[in-house]
């Protein structure tokens, strides 16, 4: 290499003359990454989400028909056998409640104040099924009680959606830090 | 070589506040090498913007071989050659007579060590010349990796680059 090339080399910094506009050239980058990040790792979510729904909505389907059944036998049927079908369902449900909610602690796609509205809902709904089951022991086949419950479950869900509608409306301005949920 | 590290980590994992770190410690760097090449302001931003984008997709594909620097330059060298190979624009001189390869006699001619004359002369050479000069003296490539970036042989480089820098030393000294 000549004097000439390591000049050349040496001062090759001067050669930085020009000055990109940062902030325009960031935005489109970033647009185009979250554009990319939605696609494919959302939909993942989404599925995985709505399928937990879906699990959700059929176990209340399943509890709906547990509940037909043993209002239209409550007499023929043992009614110990009803509300034992109904407690495993009922356990199931809870456990997949309790999952749920624990995934929802550990996202960090919703903030606090998301998460304790959320969690605040789901207890009060928590005691009011508390207070349903008191009373179906005590009287079986009382219908309105078992349609509590029913609307109780309902709710449940409902708030399970309209928390999916968050995160799924809140994806669209940020991150894939969502697909661990 | 490791520099950054944590910074590439993160960004591997799809942290946006470390990629915007990184973008914002090299965009300078990029966009002056893509200017060089593609002289034009926008087609310069759409290299840099595209390499960018590219890279934070192929972020596993970094496996600290090279600096992060080197890597996202390769990454803006490449697209700039491709954007100008598109546009037609030759990326290497298409001249074929040779010239007979004389040893450096400009060695003892400080003349023309002057980077403002020599910025301003590799503007005037011919765009096939300017890349190579660009990619050699500016960029700091060799010429195995110029052969590879322009899809050249390593002698076609070397007699390019050489054709190249007794052009643009003439027009130094007219300067």
């Amino acid at each position: 290499m000549d004097k000439f090339e390591k000049y050349i080399r040496e001062n090759s910094n001067a050669f930085d003359i020009h000055k990109p506009n940062k902030d325009k050239l960031w935005a489109n980058i970033e647009a185009k990454l979250e554009k990319q990040d939605t696609k494919p790792k959302v939909i993942r979510l989404w599925n995985r989400t709505a399928f937990k729904v879906a699990a959700s909505i059929v176990l209340a389907f399943g509890l709906f028909t547990a509940v037909n059944i043993m209002t239209s036998n409550s007499n023929s049927k043992s009614n110990y056998f009803v509300s034992q079908e109904l407690e495993d369902i009922d356990s199931h449900y809870s456990g997949l409640v309790a999952y749920q909610v624990k995934l929802i602690n550990n996202t960090p796609k919703l903030t606090n104040e998301e998460k304790k509205d959320f969690l605040s809902f789901m207890d009060d709904l928590d005691a009011e099924y508390e207070i349903l089951k008191e009373e179906l022991k005590k009287n079986i086949d009382n219908e309105r009680v078992l349609e509590a419950i029913v609307i109780n479950y309902k709710k449940r869900i409902e708030l399970i959606e309209n928390l999916l509608n968050q995160i799924n409306s809140s994806n669209k301005t940020n991150d894939e830090d969502v697909y661990i949920l | 070589m490791h520099t950054h590290r944590e910074l590439v980590e993160k960004s591997k994992l799809g942290d946006r506040v470390s990629q915007y770190k990184l973008y914002e410690l090299y965009v300078d760097a990029m966009y002056n090498v893509s200017m060089r090449m593609m002289k034009i302001k926008e087609d310069a931003e759409d290299v840099v913007q595209d390499s960018f984008i590219e890279a934070f997709n192929n972020m596993a594909s970094f496996r600290y071989e090279s600096t992060f620097g080197s890597w996202l330059k390769r990454i803006v060298v490449n697209k700039s050659i491709n954007q100008l190979k598109k546009k037609k624009i030759p990326v290497v001189s298409i001249e074929k007579e040779m010239y007979h390869i004389k040893s450096d006699i400009e060695d003892e001619d400080t003349s023309v060590l002057d980077i403002k004359k020599i910025i301003k002369s590799i503007e005037l050479l011919p765009a096939g010349y300017q890349q190579i000069i660009n990619l050699y003296l500016v960029e700091g490539y060799d010429h195995v990796e110029i052969s590879e970036i322009l899809e050249i042989s390593t002698s076609t480089s070397k007699s390019q680059y050489h054709r190249a820098k007794k052009k643009l030393i003439e027009i130094i000294k007219t300067l």
